[in-house]
């Protein structure tokens, strides 16, 4: 008991001062201040993976042509019968990524209806704090506004990353990340035809390198059982794009970042790209990334 | 007890606003870093912001994808000093072969032509043969076991440095094939005694770093597609 007392009184005792340093400032007379109080900080050299949200993807694919198909989306009415935990956090990323995909092709009904959902699901996955009053307001005035909606749906979406990230819930935001990355390559191969949108194709083949990030990602969270299922289907996606790498490690990259004749810097490669996948590749990407979706989206009674 | 609940109450309150200063980047790379002037370019979601120490590296590893103009910009807080230095390399994973070895330790033997298995020698002080004509010589030796095997490694490749641009804070380029490629951030030590891990840091040692990405379609530029 008096150990509780001496610390809560300790803690009275040094929090002003550690507030009074944390406000900075330019007054000289606050540097001495400065200099008293020491916090220990670890210098690691920190590795941060970034995974590109659906909308860059949906932007590209839309101006490449590709049409909208609303068959593809997962159905609203199913959001209510994810109930265990890492499930719902699943479709979570899934309905996002759909929520981007109509916004990116301003299907305003949907966007409305997705927005919702999505509203609707954070509340249960803890994450409801990304949405504040102001943004919900923003969307609801702006649903006839393409330009808006798709600017609000990656507000929302950024905002949860934000989010989760500061929360320290990393495991969380990589299940919900690699879904929504997931749901994006499975509209894409399920639009695209191979022989006839060269640049969807090439976009799906490249997502290779995304599922690298994912997988170094998920290496800081693979003790925790929440993550096992999702790394394991995410490994096993890799072993189908592993073969397109082999082709490419034998070629060399070449790679470089230099200034063109015009000033502009080119990222660009010497040697030939060779991007492209062959059409046994493309369907055996599909098969596997449709074989994890359904698995992603299956509700429990099912 | 009612005495303890109040001052645990009281300090929580006081506390609770400590625990802002760890999100104080939140959204740093929104807040402070300058986008573009050009419209076309879009708030990409692999910008990140982050508190930093000085003499700190870290890495932002992001994918740029064909067809697609990217502009990253760095914004940081004063006291971290106005040369930040910057680095964008291609990093890759390349499958390469890689002998392991394996040492073992194991009984010496040596050739015992005339026990052949069976008896004792003792010229050459052979006394329980093995195996056919060998025998142990009571020493043991290091014996060193090869294998192949093929594993994935994470290489780097360095593009580009800003201390050979004069420190310069942002970056735009075209992207003509596909990458995965690792920004590095490093803060100057100011003076310091070089990188030491739990080293003690006095707030003025640290700030936020905020590295906005942007993106946008590459332009086509030409007449181009006009069909006549």
């Amino acid at each position: 008991m008096k150990k509780q007392i001496k610390l809560a009184v300790t803690l009275l005792m040094v929090t002003p001062l550690v507030l009074l340093t944390s406000c900075g400032g330019d007054d000289p007379i606050e540097e001495p201040m400065e200099e008293v109080v020491e916090e220990v900080v670890e210098e690691t050299n920190e590795e941060y993976y970034q995974i590109p949200s659906p909308d860059e993807m949906f932007g590209f694919i839309k101006e490449s042509g590709l049409k909208f198909n609303g068959e593809l989306l997962n159905d609203i009415q199913s959001s209510t019968s994810y109930t265990e935990p890492t499930k719902q956090a699943m479709n979570f990323g899934v309905y996002s990524a759909d929520l981007a995909y109509t916004a990116a092709y301003e299907e305003f009904n949907e966007t409305t209806k997705y927005f919702g959902t999505v509203q609707k699901m954070a509340e249960p996955i803890g994450i409801s704090a990304a949405f504040d009053k102001t943004l919900i307001e923003r969307a609801q005035s702006n649903l006839d506004n393409a330009d808006s909606l798709v600017a609000i749906t990656n507000t929302s979406y950024f905002s949860v990353v934000d989010y989760l990230d500061q929360n320290e819930q990393g495991d969380k935001l990589g299940i919900i990340a690699a879904s929504g990355w997931l749901e994006t390559v499975y509209i894409v191969a399920n639009t695209a035809n191979y022989d006839s949108d060269k640049l969807a194709v090439d976009r799906l083949a490249d997502q290779r390198l995304t599922l690298d990030n994912l997988l170094d990602y998920f290496t800081k969270y693979e003790d925790k059982e929440e993550t096992k299922e999702m790394m394991g289907w995410l490994r096993e996606l890799e072993v189908v794009f592993a073969q397109k790498e082999v082709a490419e490690e034998n070629s060399g990259s070449g790679i470089s970042l230099k200034k063109k004749d015009n000033g502009k810097m080119v990222l660009g490669s010497s040697s030939e790209d060779k991007t492209s996948i062959s059409k046994e590749q493309f369907n055996a990407i599909k098969d596997k990334v449709n074989e994890i979706r359904n698995k992603i989206i299956s509700t429990e009674e099912a | 007890m009612k005495f303890i609940s109040k001052i645990i109450l009281i300090a929580v309150i006081v506390i609770s606003p400590m625990a802002s200063y760890g999100q104080y980047c939140n959204y740093f790379h929104t807040k402070y870093c300058n986008p573009s002037e050009n419209d076309m370019f879009k708030l990409n979601g692999q910008s990140k912001s982050a508190l930093f120490a000085k003499g700190q590296t870290s890495e932002l590893n992001i994918i740029v994808y064909k067809g697609q103009d990217y502009r990253i910009s760095l914004c940081m807080d004063e006291n971290l000093g106005a040369q930040i230095q910057f680095k964008v390399y291609e990093t890759k994973k390349v499958k390469v072969e890689k002998v392991y070895e394996t040492k073992t330790t194991e009984d010496e033997f040596k050739p015992c032509g005339d026990c052949n298995g069976e008896g004792t020698m003792d010229g050459e002080t052979c006394y329980s043969c093995e195996g056919e004509g060998q025998t142990a010589t009571g020493e043991t030796i290091e014996v060193v076991d090869k294998e192949t095997k093929i594993v994935t490694e994470k290489r780097k490749e360095l593009l580009y440095d800003n201390s050979q641009d004069g420190f310069s804070t942002e970056i735009e380029f075209t992207v003509e094939s596909t990458r995965r490629i690792t920004v590095e951030v490093t803060i100057p030590n100011g003076g310091g005694s070089g990188k030491s891990k739990g080293k003690m840091m006095k707030s003025s040692d640290m700030g936020c770093v905020g590295l906005l990405v942007e993106h946008m379609t590459t332009p086509i530029s030409g007449f181009k597609g006009t069909g006549f």
